[in-house]
């Protein structure tokens, strides 16, 4: 009888932590039973993530995000991050997606998953209209600077090796040290250098190399195959009815191309 | 809890960890040399001086104490630039390293100053010695030995807050962890390691400043008593 009843205990508890043990991994679902999701974005990388006059968040990846929640019919809660803190927040739980200028990287790939580009972002070395550019080699000896962690970061490392490397942990500091002259040649994304030339008239940004273009994705935690099956499936029907794109329009002045990023999402 | 730690890392990245410890080595015993300076030629004219430099004394000491470091080197490395001075981030660092230390040292030595009484100096000047001899010997030294306890902590403190240079690019031991961090993405164990090596450089800088402490303090070196 005591048997019966340990036995038939056991089976109920092992029953009712299934489930649980299930949903553990189950991001969507907790998203959908809190009615939040929790998005990291860095708001000091305009025109993608920035404050706008009323100190409200503001940029593509703000409007991108917002959209995201309300097609999810939950509310939006912004995580402020920085560059190199993107992929920590996920790891640790402190977000549930991020959505910040996150391009898709194989080193970044073994440690979180990516869902179908939603944009698309060459990184450019560019610089002062008196100091031209043509190759890496041309660097060599010349400072130049990058943000921290990103991947123009790991590119000029790897290719410029001659290159004085100075390193800031965000775009807006970057972009003071060009405007107020510590640094003449920076390596960003082309969608920045409007914005940083405004800085100051008297030093504008042209662009030099093209580096290489990069595919941005919703970063999200490996594993979640609820999670990303419905954000790759979100990304794809908002790229073909021309939301996403309109959003990207709206803050970079230019047009994606949703059947290459669809492509380049396989 | 299933945080899985991984310091492999610390075999092929160990030497950028000792060239980021070095630089900050580097720019807080500079930072904090010129400082002393600075600070103790500030304490003797705030304790000493005409109205108008112990006004203008005050003033450095509130507006350097009352505004965040950050701010401050912001305004030497990106202001001074913009204004055709162009330093580079070291540079400022240590300026503004040591114009900051330079305000809590006047303090310190101030109230170190003040408490050598008068009387010292006047039985210094009935012994015959020069003024030159009076303040090194019957001031400063005495000055000194009262407040070194609160210098030593100051100056600690100092080399704890050179972590925040690697926002102007300086590559001490925190830009050092944010490189490293952003290439292995072992951020727990990067900042773990981080920690440790700036515990192991209070711990070596209070053993110099004691040491240097023996060193000028005959009283403290042959009773083992300070002031």
């Amino acid at each position: 009888m005591t048997s019966t009843l340990t036995r038939r205990g056991l089976a109920g508890l092992a029953l009712a932590l299934l489930p649980v043990a299930a949903a553990h991994a189950d991001t969507l679902g907790d998203i959908r039973k809190a009615g939040k999701v929790r998005i990291a974005i860095d708001l000091a990388i305009p025109p993608f993530g920035m404050t706008d006059d009323k100190m409200q968040p503001a940029g593509s990846d703000v409007d991108t995000a917002r959209l995201l929640a309300q097609d999810l019919g939950v509310k939006l809660e912004i995580v402020t991050t920085t560059g190199p803190t993107r992929i920590p927040m996920l790891q640790t739980n402190k977000a549930d997606l991020v959505v910040s200028t996150l391009s898709i990287t194989p080193d970044r790939a073994k440690v979180i998953d990516f869902s179908v580009p939603y944009a698309d972002h060459p990184s450019v070395v560019a610089s002062l209209k008196s100091v031209p550019l043509s190759s890496y080699a041309d660097l060599a000896g010349k400072k130049v600077a990058v943000v921290r962690a990103t991947t123009q970061d790991t590119d000029l490392t790897r290719e410029a090796k001659g290159a004085q490397l100075v390193r800031y942990e965000d775009d807006a500091t970057m972009a003071l040290a060009f405007a107020s002259g510590q640094v003449d040649i920076l390596a960003t994304a082309r969608s920045l250098l409007p914005a940083i030339s405004k800085k100051n008239p008297a030093r504008t940004l042209e662009s030099r190399i093209v580096m290489q273009t990069f595919y941005l994705a919703v970063g999200l935690r490996k594993n979640e195959p609820a999670l990303k099956g419905w954000v790759d499936g979100w990304v794809k029907t908002n790229l073909q009815n021309g939301k996403l794109g309109a959003i990207y329009k709206k803050y970079h002045g230019i047009d994606i191309d949703p059947a290459q990023l669809l492509k380049a999402g396989g | 809890m299933n945080y899985q730690f991984d310091f492999s890392f610390l075999a092929e990245r160990w030497p950028d960890f000792v060239a980021g410890a070095w630089l900050t080595i580097q720019l807080t015993v500079v930072s904090i040399a010129l400082g002393f300076l600075l600070g103790t030629v500030c304490a003797m004219g705030r304790a000493y001086g005409g109205p108008v430099l112990r006004r203008v004394v005050g003033f450095y000491v509130e507006l350097i104490r009352n505004t965040p470091l950050l701010v401050q080197i912001f305004v030497v490395y990106f202001g001074l630039s913009s204004l055709g001075l162009k330093l580079s981030a070291e540079t400022s660092a240590v300026i503004a390293l040591a114009v900051n230390m330079g305000a809590y040292t006047t303090e310190i030595m101030r109230a170190g100053i003040v408490s050598i009484q008068r009387t010292q100096l006047e039985a210094a000047d009935c012994l015959g010695l020069t003024r030159l001899q009076a303040i090194v010997h019957v001031v400063l030294l005495p000055a000194m030995e009262r407040v070194y306890p609160a210098l030593s902590s100051q100056f600690v403190l100092l080399m704890l807050a050179s972590s925040i240079t690697s926002q102007i690019s300086a590559e001490e031991l925190t830009a050092t962890a944010n490189n490293v961090q952003s290439d292995t993405y072992r951020s727990f164990e990067v900042y773990i390691v981080v920690a440790v090596v700036y515990l192991a450089l209070s711990a070596l800088y209070r053993a110099a400043f004691w040491a240097i402490g023996l060193g000028l303090f005959a009283r403290k070196r042959r009773l083992g008593t300070s002031l």
